[in-house]
């Protein structure tokens, strides 16, 4: 139900500045209305948890430190008069509708991703009169929180709107709004990720997608496998401890995001031959291009009973360090060739008379018991569906990824799926290759627009019976061409597109969007996150003059 | 260049002595040398193979270490500080030096006929060194250079008007140029969208022009920058965009601008807002004369730009004004605009400037320039043939091969399917593949000054400077410093240049060197491709 009235009517634009993602329905007023010098947020919840009480507390800061203007000529300087005889609002008050559980914020963030309530209703008078915010679920409130802390601008040392009264009753149109961030082929250091979990909270994300693995390097420290990262981080400093997975882990709960980690298998892996190489067939093969999407070229020995016990037994591990319900194994670009070129897979395959088709369905059934048996959902891209004829629980999660035209052949299967095409959804794409002697283009050339992401359409080619199989989407940063110098920058605000696009539901027109999209870019500036300008200040400042057709 | 035969390990000693072997050295020159002193000590820059410096423990255990570097003038010529050197004709300028890392004992020298040059070697000197373990130490201990630009003119173009950026930026930026030796800073500073210079003739333009009052670069401001530059070897090229780019400055002087943000901008502009100064009106011009000489006299170069790309002919059409002005004054409106650039160079003439153009005023307007006039060839690389058939010299920004901002999309609104004009990105590769003398004769090589690339600010701001020019920017600093030809003789360009051992190597060093000194320049690579040069490359 929840995913067939995906395709809502927005409410017409009379300003609504700030708010990204827009509400699912809104009503908004034209008056103008201040907050009290003493303005608070009185909780009504019995036995507040603590990641409640810290996102209220998160709130309050937030509307003394954003001291983000009105995005319009003279920032708010017009506003001054009517600010000064505004009213005064004094409270907010949160409370959980009667009978609702009271679980912390991040209890909530982890439930199985169907069954989370995020949804919430803010009304905020304006008479002065006390704002209410109220959810089924603490989650639910922290959704309302992020949406009040939009509505306010300063000016001349006043928090203030002008649209009271607003009424607002929300819920996202999909469960799973995430961003994937691949920390493999290049490190991002822990504070770069709650950075970028701060940034995602903003737009009320849902997911955090990390690709922790590749090729390339092992920075995950895991329990009983340390050897993976001390062998095959860059450098002893670009390692991701089992502190630092709780650290990033409790601050994403804390935030209504649920972290999903990937260890790519069994494809993505030469790295692990660092520590293991008797687990890697073609590890550094040359030339790369015949046995790997990109160099090095490695992969998994799934025909190896001993690698496949190896696979499930650190799956395993990397499982119980991540309390989300959902964990992918990879799957993607898994080729053919290093298997064949492999002397020890090939004497596997005889000994066992298993094809290499057979073997992969083995290795697969294996390594997905074993975080089946962890309480986990398994994801997997969605080669393993759609190349592949392997068994996989019918619970699977598959992300697409080639292009969105794939999304249906998933659908046709019955898998829940992610959206995270490259033809719409990769940051990465169009800064040009980066294979030596290479002079070309990014392979996903052009630049994939933050306009382009707003037109997915996440239902497209998905029959109605089909459509509840959809999860949602995410934009994805491979790190081929990115580090800790440009994650702001390249993410930020572009990845806030998609996050409406599965909130609010897709249809949106761009041209409302676009000073939208400024305002939370401004926001996202004054909380220390490098966003970049989509346009010239002059076109942010005055909406619409820098159309087309303006 | 030369390098020895072997590899032979040298070390800094950790009190290395930068000594100064000529009379009253300039304070600049003392400065650099305090930079690079504290740089070769506070770098951590290891070595890009696997394991860092580890691989040179062995060796580094017994390495001679370098005690001093000795800077030479070559003799009889005068001491005169990096500023001076700097701001002498682009070419004029004095940038060769001589390194020898082991002559003598244990101490370097390097030479050079200025202290422009002296500073070059510095930079360069810098470069050489690796850390491990906090030992400084290289292994081209035998290391000789013998140096010299191909062209003087070597620059980065920098918009500060489309989205503003606070001084330091402009002051880090200033910095990694000058590591990679570039020579000019061409400073677009203000355009139809803000207009953040502080005029002393006219304080109102910014007051009313830019963003905010904290987004005004002050007299101040401009005077540190350009002594900070000039004291990092860098000219400052001012460029007043003129008469198109400027609706800016109706905020404060609305009688000067004919179809402020008139709509559709698309046929008034190439972008918006649209707006031009009144070209054929006295008043406008006598503004444009003092307005240019109010900028001109507070900036020491020997170069100024009147810009002058992208004039909108319909928009001076539907003027009332401006054809009230042509039919009083019975002149044409191109008879205006030979008028107005005769007026403005005049005045960049009159402060000793060398005045730079835009090409698109002398080859899609046949505007009449100056003799000594520099053109900026822009719209593509095709067009610089067409300008040096005009005998006018000339500097390479060409948009196909160096704009920065190309390839993020359209930036306009309710343009959902767009790309960047100047799709696509413009890859380092693809800079770096440039040739300064195509479609030249050998006569017309004299004519190119050099090129540089620039990065306009629709969708750049602070947040993504480093990001979005470094290490790009340095591949052009190659190509402009470096010429044609490798040390070793072989061409800089040919099929393999852009392999992982050969330019990307070194360019991935660089990278890793601006990031340890706090420049946000992005990764080219995946690490693991950084540490093992040439594996990565489409063929291996």
């Amino acid at each position: 139900m929840r995913f067939a009235i995906a395709l809502l009517v927005f409410v017409p634009v009379g300003g609504v500045f700030g708010l990204w993602p827009l509400p699912r329905s809104l009503q908004t007023g034209t008056t103008a209305l201040k907050l009290a010098p003493d303005f608070d947020i009185h909780m009504n919840v019995l036995h507040a948890p603590s990641d409640l009480s810290d996102a209220v507390a998160r709130t309050k800061s937030h509307l003394k430190n954003d001291k983000l203007g009105r995005v319009v000529v003279g920032r708010g300087s017009s506003d001054s008069s009517v600010i000064q005889h505004a009213k005064s609002l004094a409270s907010l008050h949160v409370s959980l509708t009667k009978g609702a559980t009271v679980r912390s914020i991040t209890e909530e963030a982890r439930l199985a991703i169907e069954t989370r309530s995020e949804g919430y209703s803010l009304t905020i008078p304006s008479d002065g009169s006390a704002a209410t915010l109220t959810a089924n679920s603490t989650l639910g409130l922290y959704r309302g929180l992020t949406t009040f802390e939009q509505l306010w601008y300063q000016w001349s040392g006043n928090l203030y709107t002008i649209e009271a009264p607003v009424t607002i009753t929300d819920a996202p149109a999909y469960p799973w709004r995430g961003f994937m961030l691949d920390t493999s082929r290049n490190f991002f250091s822990v504070s770069d990720i709650k950075r970028t979990l701060d940034a995602m909270t903003m737009v009320k994300m849902s997911q955090f997608h990390w690709h922790v693995s590749d090729s390339q390097s092992f920075p995950l420290e895991v329990p009983g496998y340390t050897e993976l990262a001390s062998k095959g981080a860059y450098d002893p400093s670009m390692i991701y401890s089992p502190s630092d997975v709780k650290d990033i882990v409790d601050y994403a709960g804390a935030r209504g995001i649920d972290v999903v980690v990937e260890i790519d298998t069994p494809g993505h892996t030469s790295i692990i031959s660092a520590a293991h190489p008797e687990h890697i067939a073609c590890p550094i093969a040359s030339p790369w291009s015949d046995f790997a999407a990109e160099p090095p070229s490695g992969q998994l020995r799934l025909a190896s009973a001993s690698t496949t016990n190896f696979t499930a037994g650190l799956l395993s591990a990397v499982a119980k360090m991540f309390p989300s319900t959902i964990m992918s194994t990879g799957g993607d670009e898994v080729n053919a060739n290093c298997y064949e070129q492999d002397a020890e897979t090939q004497a596997d395959l005889k000994a066992t008379g298993r094809t290499l088709e057979q073997a992969l369905d083995v290795f697969t059934q294996h390594t997905h018991g074993a975080i089946i048996a962890e309480g986990k959902t398994p994801a997997v891209w969605e080669e393993m569906v759609l190349d592949h004829n392997i068994t996989l629980s019918n619970e699977t999660i598959v992300l697409v990824w080639i292009s969105s035209a794939n999304a249906a052949a998933v659908a046709e299967k019955n898998f829940r799926l992610v959206h995270g095409p490259s033809d719409y959804f990769y940051l990465d794409c169009g800064a040009g290759e980066w294979i030596g002697k290479d002079v070309g283009n990014s392979w996903c050339d052009p630049f994939k627009t933050w306009q382009k992401a707003y037109t997915f359409d996440p239902q497209a080619n998905i029959s109605e019976s089909q459509a509840h199989l959809v999860l949602g989407g995410e934009q994805l940063l491979w790190a081929e061409q990115s580090g800790p110098e440009n994650l702001d920058p390249i993410v930020w605000p572009r990845a806030a597109t998609s996050a409406e696009v599965f909130w609010s539901g897709p249809g949106g027109d761009s041209n409302e969007a676009l000073p939208r999209l400024h305002d939370i870019a401004f926001r996202m500036r004054q909380r220390g996150i490098q966003a970049i300008q989509l346009q010239p200040m002059w076109c942010a400042l005055r909406p619409g003059l820098c159309n087309i057709d303006s | 260049m030369s390098t020895g035969d072997s590899p032979s390990i040298l070390k800094l000693s950790s009190d290395l002595d930068i000594h100064v072997r000529f009379a009253n050295p300039p304070p600049d020159l003392r400065a650099a040398i305090m930079r690079t002193q504290s740089r070769l000590f506070s770098d951590s820059f290891q070595p890009l193979v696997l394991g860092r410096g580890s691989a040179d423990t062995d060796q580094l255990k017994n390495a001679p270490a370098l005690v001093s570097l000795e800077l030479m003038l070559v003799s009889g010529r005068p001491a005169r500080s990096i500023v001076e050197e700097t701001n002498v004709a682009i070419e004029a300028k004095s940038e060769a030096y001589s390194l020898s890392l082991r002559d003598g004992n244990n101490s370097a020298i390097l030479s050079a006929n200025s202290t422009l040059g002296l500073f070059r070697g510095l930079a360069t000197f810098e470069q050489l060194w690796y850390d491990y373990q906090g030992i400084k130490y290289t292994l081209n201990g035998d290391m000789k250079i013998d140096d010299e630009p191909a062209f003087p003119y070597r620059g980065f173009s920098f918009d500060t008007a489309r989205n503003f950026y606070p001084v330091s930026d402009i002051l880090r930026t200033l910095d990694a140029m000058s590591w990679v030796k570039l020579s000019v800073l061409y400073w677009h500073i203000i355009d139809s969208q803000s207009f953040p210079l502080e005029v002393k003739a006219f304080p109102e333009l910014s007051e009313k022009g830019a963003y905010s009052a904290n987004e005004i670069y002050t007299e101040d401001d401009v005077q540190l920058i350009v002594q900070y530059a000039n004291e990092r070897g860098i000219d400052v090229v001012m460029e007043l965009d003129s008469p198109g780019h400027t609706t800016a400055i109706g905020a404060a002087h609305p009688e000067h601008i004919a179809c402020a943000s008139k709509s559709p901008w698309s046929k008034y502009a190439s972008e918006p807002p649209a707006g031009q100064l009144r070209i054929a009106s006295p008043t406008t011009l006598a503004f444009a004369k003092t307005f240019f000489a109010s900028v001109a006299s507070n900036l020491p170069g020997k170069m100024m730009s009147s810009g002058g790309d992208e004039v909108n002919l319909l928009c001076w059409e539907e003027d009332d004004e401006t054809q009230a002005d042509l039919a009083q004054r019975n002149i044409t409106i191109s008879d205006a605009l030979n008028q107005f650039v005769e007026t403005v160079q005049g005045v960049i003439a009159a402060h000793d400037k060398t005045p730079f153009i835009k090409s698109d005023m002398v080859l899609t307007h046949n505007v009449p320039v100056l003799n000594d006039t520099v053109v900026v060839v822009w719209q593509t690389s095709e067009d610089a043939a067409a300008v040096a058939e005009r005998q006018l010299r000339f500097i390479h920004q060409p948009s196909n091969y160096f704009y920065l901002d190309c390839g993020a999309g359209d930036w306009l609104g309710n343009n959902i399917a767009g790309n960047s004009w100047c799709d696509p990105f413009k890859t380092w590769q693809r800079a770096y593949s440039f040739n300064p003398y195509a479609n030249l004769t050998l006569e017309q090589r004299p004519l190119v000054l050099g090129g540089q690339m620039p990065l306009w600010s629709e969708q750049s701001s602070s947040e993504n400077l480093d990001s979005i020019i470094w290490p790009r920017l340095a591949a052009a600093a190659e190509v402009f410093w470096t010429g044609a030809t490798l040390p070793d003789g072989t061409s800089r360009l040919g099929k393999n240049a852009t392999s992982g051992t050969r330019a990307l190597a070194r360019l991935n060093e660089l990278r890793y060197r601006l990031v340890d000194r706090g420049v946000k320049a992005i990764a080219l690579q995946p690490k693991w491709c950084v540490l093992r040069p040439g594996e990565c490359d489409l063929d291996s």
